[in-house]
C-alpha cells in the first residue's frame, strides 16, 4: 500500500516537474494578457499611493473616514443608516474640500482598539473618532494629528442631594462609588485624581457608557466620570424631574484634545485636512456661515483668498480654488457644525474652551495668506 | 391535512419496524382530580411543600419585575421599534428594500410548497389546544393582577384574558378523535399577529433628525413599509403551500423533492449576490473572460471525467489526476487569473476522487453533471464576489444588523461542516502526515477562546496581507468562524466515526470497496447519524457566538442594539429595552432550532434503531 502511494508520488513529481518546464514558456502569455481580478484591480490604485494620500483619494473619489458610529452628539448612526454628528461633520468637510462633494463619503464605523490599525492598513485616510491627541499616539503609534476641533477634559458628576456642589473638588470623593467605562484613560485617570488627593474611592467599570449610566441612575454609582462633552448630554437628557446631578471640578481633570487623526509623514495630505478645519474656524471668526457665504471674489483679502478669489493658495495644495468656498457652502464654518451637533445635547460655545480666541476661548487658526 | 398527516404517518410506520409499537394505544392512566394532582405534584411532603410555595413566590416576583420593567412609562420603546430597519439590516438603501423584501418572499415561497411536498406538521388533538389555551389565558389573567397597569388597561387585559380562557373551556371537552393540524395553528398565530399590525397602535413609529425630517408613520400606527410587506409575505406563504399540496399530487415527487433541496441549498447564494448586492457586471468582461473559462473547463472537465471514472482505466488515470493536481499547485508560481488556478485545483479533486465514483454510463453521466453544477456555483460566485455591488450604503458593507449575523451564520454553517467531517476523517487517517496536521489545527484552535480568534481576524490579519490584497472585516470573521466551528464539529463527527464498528468496515472490505468508497457510503452515512445531535448543539452555539461581533464592532444585531442606538442623541439610555428585545429574537430562532433539531432526530431513528 505505502510503496504503492510513493511510486505514484514519485511518477507524479517527475511528469509535474516536466510540464512545469514544457509549459513555463506558455503560461507566461495569460500573464502579458490584461489578467484583471478585482485584487489585481485594487492594486492599481493604491500605485498611485506612492504620492501622497491626496492624489489616491481624488483619483479614487470618495473618502473614507472612520468614525465611532456610536458616539452621541460626534458620530450617531440615524434610523436609516445615516451618519450624522460634529466628527461626522468633519468627515463632510474634508470631502467637500477634497472632492467638491460633502457627500463623498464613505463612513466606517471603528472600535477604540482597531481605530489605529485601519489607518495602517489603508481602509480609513483619516480618523475623526474623538481620538485624543496624546504624546504615545503622535510619536509611538505612528499617528499624526490635525488642529483640535474640540477642546474636552474629564470631569465628574455627582447628586446635588449627596452633598456635591460645582465646587466639590477630590476630597470630597472618600469613600464614593466611582463609575466609567472599562479600559478608557477615564478610569486612570480618576485613580491618578483621587491617589493624589490621597482619598479612597471605590471603582466600578461597564463595558458601554450606557450601562454605567444605567447604574448611576439607579443609585449603584454615587458619582460617574467622563469626558465633559458626555456628562453635559447625559444631565440634559436623563435627569429625572426629582434629582439634581452636578457636575465638578469646574477645572477639568484632564486635557483631551479631539481632533482629525491621520497617517504619518504625508504633508499633503495633512496640508489639506488641517486647513480644512481651519477654513472652517476662519469663516467663523469672520462671521461668515453656510448660509450668507458668496463666492470668493465678492470678498477682501483673508476672505478672498480663503474663498477661491484672486491670490488664493488652495490650487498650489492640489485643491481646487474654491475648495473651501465648497466646504462652507455644504457644511458649514466651525459655528454651525458646533450648533447644529452639539446644542442639541446642552453644549454651548459661550464661555467654554470651545469659544473662539477672540472671546476667551482656544479655538485658533493661523492666518490664510 | 388530517389525511396528509396520517399518510405521512404510514410512511413512517412502513419504513421502520419498531414503530409498529407507536400504534398500540398505550394504557389509559386514569385523570387525577384537582386536589389529587396537587397533592401528588406539588406538596407530596413538607419539603416539597416549603419548596413549592418558596419558588410560586419567586416566580411571581419575577414576573412582576419583568411587567413594571416592561410597562413602565420611562421605558423608551419607541427606541426599539423606530431602529427596526436599523436592527435588521442596518443602512440597505430605502428605495432598494423591495430587493429584501424579494429575497424573503422567494424564501417564503420554497418554505411553502416544501411544507406541503414533506407534509410537514402534527396533528394536534383539540382537547389538547384547549388545554393550551386555558393555561395561556390563566396566565394572562395572573399577570394582569400583578402588573401595574392603568385601570383601563387592566380591564382590557382581563377581557383578552378571560375571552381565551373561554375558548380553552369550549374547545377542552372536545372528542380525541377531533384534531387540527400543528400548520393551522401556526399559520393562524400568524394570521393574528399580522392583522393586529393593522388595528392595534402599537407606539410611536417615527423619527425624527435634524438633517432630513422624515416621519415613517403617523404616531401610535405602524408605518406602512412594515405592515404591507409583511401582509404580502403571509399572503405568499399560504398561497405556496396550497399550491405545493395541489401539484404534490401531479408530479413525480421523488424528483421535485431532490429539485427542492437543491434549490434551497443554492438559493441563498443566488438571492445573496444578485438580489441583494446587485452586483455591477461588465458586460465584456464576462463575455471576453468569465464565460469562455466557465465553458472551457465545463468542456474539458466533463470529457476528463467521463474518460477517468471508466472501470478500466486503472494506474493511468490517477497518473493523470495527480499531474493535475500538480499542475494546479504550480500555477501559483505564475501570473494568471484566480479563477483558472482555483478551477484547476478543483478539477484535480474531482479527478482524483474518480475512480470512487467508476462504474456504468449512468453513473458516470450523474458525476459529469455534478462537475458541471460545481463549475457553475463556483464560476458565478467567484465572478459575483469580484464584481462591485451598486448598492452603496454609508457603512462598510452592504448589509448589516440581524441581516450579517444570518448571512454570517449561514456561510459558517455551510462552509464549516464539509471542512469539519475532512478534519476528522484526516484525524482518524492511517497518513501520520495528515492525522498530525489535523489533530495539531483541532487542538490548536480548541484551545484559544473563539474572541480571541475574531479580534486576531478583524485586526491583524488585514495588516499581514500582502499589497493589493483586500480582505473585508466580513469576509476576514466569516473564515475566522468557519475554522473554528470546523475544528469543534470534526471532534462531533468523530465521535460519529468511532461508533461506527469494527464489523461494518470489514463488510465493506468484504464486499471489495476501496478506501474511499467504504469511506463515503458506509462510514460517513452512519457516523454522521448518530453525529446529530451534538452538531445541532454546535449549530444552535455558533448562532449564539454570534453576537462576539458586537465585541469587535462590527454592526451585527447585538452591537446595533447595545451600542449603536443608545449613541442616537433621542435614545440615549435605551439599552436595556433592545437588550430585552434582542434577546427575545434570539430565544425564538434558538427554540426553534432545538424543536427542529427533535424532529430530525425522530425522523433518522436515533435511539430507536
Amino acid at each position: 500500500m505505502t510503496s504503492k502511494f510513493v511510486k505514484l508520488l514519485a511518477v507524479a513529481l517527475t511528469i509535474g516537474v516536466v510540464a512545469a518546464a514544457c509549459g513555463s514558456d506558455e503560461e507566461e502569455a495569460p500573464a502579458a494578457a490584461p489578467a484583471t481580478t478585482a485584487a489585481a484591480a485594487t492594486a492599481q490604485v493604491e500605485m498611485v499611493a506612492d504620492g501622497s494620500l491626496l492624489d489616491t483619494v481624488q483619483a479614487r473619489g470618495t473618502l473614507h473616514c472612520g468614525v465611532s458610529g456610536s458616539a452621541v452628539a460626534f458620530s450617531e448612526t440615524q434610523a436609516d443608516g445615516s451618519v450624522t454628528g460634529f466628527d461626522a461633520d468633519y468627515c463632510r468637510a474634508v470631502a467637500a474640500a477634497v472632492l467638491g462633494d460633502a457627500n463623498a463619503v464613505k463612513f466606517t464605523a471603528l472600535t477604540a482598539s482597531e481605530r489605529f490599525t485601519a489607518v495602517q492598513s489603508g481602509d480609513v485616510d483619516v480618523l475623526m473618532r474623538n481620538t485624543t491627541w496624546t504624546q504615545s499616539r503622535d510619536t509611538d503609534v505612528g499617528m499624526d494629528f490635525g488642529p483640535t476641533t474640540y477642546y474636552d477634559g474629564q470631569q465628574l458628576m455627582g447628586r446635588a442631594s449627596d452633598g456635591f456642589t460645582a465646587n466639590s473638588g477630590a476630597a470630597d470623593l472618600e469613600g464614593a462609588v466611582v463609575c466609567t467605562n472599562a479600559g478608557t484613560t477615564t478610569e486612570k485617570n480618576v485613580s491618578e485624581y483621587a491617589k493624589l488627593a490621597g482619598v479612597n474611592i471605590e471603582l466600578k467599570t461597564f463595558e458601554t457608557s450606557d450601562e454605567y449610566w444605567q447604574g448611576f441612575i439607579d443609585g449603584a454609582c454615587d458619582i460617574s466620570t467622563t469626558d465633559g462633552s458626555a456628562l453635559v448630554g447625559r444631565k440634559v437628557k436623563q435627569q429625572p424631574a426629582d434629582e439634581e446631578w452636578v457636575i465638578f471640578p469646574a477645572t477639568p481633570i484632564s486635557k483631551e484634545p479631539l481632533g482629525p487623526t491621520y497617517g504619518q509623514n504625508d504633508s499633503k495630505w495633512a496640508d489639506a485636512i488641517n486647513w480644512t478645519v481651519y477654513a472652517t474656524i476662519i469663516a467663523d471668526e469672520y462671521g461668515v456661515n453656510q448660509s450668507n457665504v458668496g463666492a470668493g471674489s465678492s470678498y477682501e483679502g483673508e476672505l478672498q483668498r480663503l474663498l477661491g478669489g484672486d491670490g488664493e493658495l488652495q490650487t498650489t495644495m492640489g485643491l481646487s480654488a474654491d475648495a473651501f468656498h465648497q466646504v462652507i457652502k455644504q457644511v458649514g464654518n466651525y459655528s454651525d457644525i458646533y450648533n447644529r451637533n452639539l446644542n442639541p445635547v446642552g453644549l454651548y460655545r459661550d464661555g467654554s474652551a470651545n469659544a473662539g480666541w477672540k472671546d476667551g476661548g482656544l479655538i485658533y487658526a493661523p492666518p490664510a495668506r | 391535512m388530517n389525511s396528509a398527516n396520517s399518510t405521512s404517518q404510514d410512511q413512517f410506520s412502513s419504513d421502520s419496524l419498531t414503530d409498529v409499537s407507536k400504534n398500540e394505544l398505550p394504557p389509559k392512566v386514569a385523570a387525577l382530580s384537582p386536589t389529587e394532582w396537587l397533592k401528588a405534584n406539588l406538596f407530596s411532603n413538607t419539603f416539597n411543600s416549603i419548596l413549592t410555595v418558596i419558588s410560586t413566590a419567586a416566580i411571581l416576583l419575577i414576573i412582576r419585575g419583568l411587567l413594571s420593567f416592561i410597562f413602565n412609562p420611562l421605558r423608551q420603546w419607541s427606541a426599539t421599534a423606530t431602529n427596526m430597519r436599523l436592527l435588521m439590516t442596518q443602512a440597505y438603501p430605502e428605495h432598494q428594500y423591495a430587493r429584501i423584501w424579494v429575497s424573503l418572499g422567494f424564501l417564503l415561497f420554497l418554505t411553502g410548497i416544501s411544507l406541503a411536498f414533506w407534509r410537514a406538521g402534527r396533528s394536534v388533538q383539540l382537547s389538547q389546544v384547549g388545554k393550551r389555551l386555558l393555561a395561556l389565558g390563566a396566565f394572562i389573567l395572573l399577570a394582569t393582577l400583578l402588573a401595574p397597569f392603568s385601570n383601563k388597561a387592566t380591564i382590557i387585559w382581563l377581557i383578552i384574558g378571560i375571552f381565551i380562557v373561554g375558548i380553552g373551556f369550549l374547545l377542552k371537552p372536545s372528542h380525541e378523535d377531533k384534531t387540527v393540524s400543528s400548520l393551522t395553528l401556526l399559520s393562524g398565530a400568524f394570521l393574528l399577529a399580522i392583522l393586529s399590525l393593522w388595528v392595534i397602535p402599537y407606539g410611536h413609529h417615527s423619527y425624527l433628525s435634524t438633517r432630513t425630517p422624515k416621519i415613517l408613520a403617523e404616531p401610535g400606527t405602524v408605518a406602512m413599509t412594515t405592515k404591507l410587506p409583511w401582509t404580502i409575505m403571509f399572503v405568499v406563504a399560504m398561497c405556496s403551500y396550497f399550491l405545493g399540496s395541489f401539484i404534490r399530487e401531479k408530479i413525480d415527487e421523488t424528483r421535485s423533492k431532490a429539485v427542492l433541496s437543491a434549490t434551497w441549498l443554492i438559493s441563498p447564494l443566488f438571492l445573496l449576490f444578485l438580489v441583494l448586492r446587485d452586483p455591477d457586471f461588465d458586460t465584456g468582461h464576462l463575455l471576453s473572460t468569465d464565460i469562455p473559462i466557465f465553458l472551457f473547463f465545463s468542456i474539458v472537465g466533463s470529457v476528463l471525467l467521463l474518460w477517468l471514472t471508466r472501470p478500466d482505466i486503472g494506474e493511468k488515470g490517477r497518473v493523470i489526476s495527480a499531474a493535475i493536481l500538480f499542475v494546479g499547485f504550480a500555477t501559483f508560481l505564475f501570473q494568471m487569473l484566480m479563477i483558472v488556478r482555483i478551477l484547476t485545483l478543483v478539477l484535480a479533486f474531482f479527478a482524483l476522487a474518480a475512480p470512487t465514483f467508476s462504474g456504468q454510463k449512468p453513473a458516470r453521466i450523474r458525476y459529469t453533471k455534478v462537475w458541471i453544477a460545481s463549475m457553475v456555483i463556483l464560476c458565478w460566485l467567484i465572478t459575483a464576489i469580484n464584481t462591485p455591488s451598486t448598492a452603496k450604503v454609508p457603512g462598510d458593507f452592504f448589509i448589516g444588523g440581524f441581516a450579517i449575523t444570518l448571512m454570517i451564520f449561514f456561510f459558517t454553517m455551510v462552509l464549516a461542516f464539509p471542512l469539519g467531517v475532512l478534519l476528522a476523517l484526516a484525524r482518524t487517517s492511517k497518513f501520520p502526515i495528515f492525522r498530525i496536521i489535523s489533530t495539531t489545527f483541532i487542538e490548536f484552535i480548541r484551545g484559544v477562546p473563539l474572541i480571541t480568534i475574531l479580534i486576531f481576524f478583524s485586526v491583524m490579519v488585514p495588516l499581514f496581507l500582502p499589497d493589493g490584497m483586500d480582505l473585508t472585516e466580513i469576509a476576514a470573521v466569516t473564515i475566522a468562524f468557519i475554522i473554528f466551528e470546523a475544528a469543534y464539529l470534526a471532534e462531533n463527527v468523530r465521535g460519529g466515526l468511532q461508533s461506527v464498528t469494527r464489523g461494518q468496515h470489514e463488510a465493506a472490505e468484504a464486499v471489495g470497496m476501496t478506501n474511499a468508497q467504504k469511506t463515503f457510503f458506509i462510514v460517513l452515512p452512519q457516523a454522521l447519524r448518530v453525529a446529530i445531535p451534538p452538531m445541532v448543539g454546535q449549530i444552535i452555539a455558533t448562532f449564539k457566538e454570534t453576537g462576539l461581533l458586537a465585541i469587535i464592532g462590527i454592526f451585527d444585531f447585538l452591537y446595533i442594539a447595545r451600542s449603536v442606538i443608545p449613541g442616537q442623541t433621542q435614545y440615549m439610555g435605551s439599552t436595556r429595552e433592545n437588550l430585552l428585545f434582542v434577546s427575545l429574537v434570539y430565544l425564538v430562532i434558538c427554540f426553534a432550532m432545538s424543536k427542529a433539531s427533535q424532529r430530525v432526530e425522530k425522523r433518522v431513528g436515533l435511539g430507536e434503531r
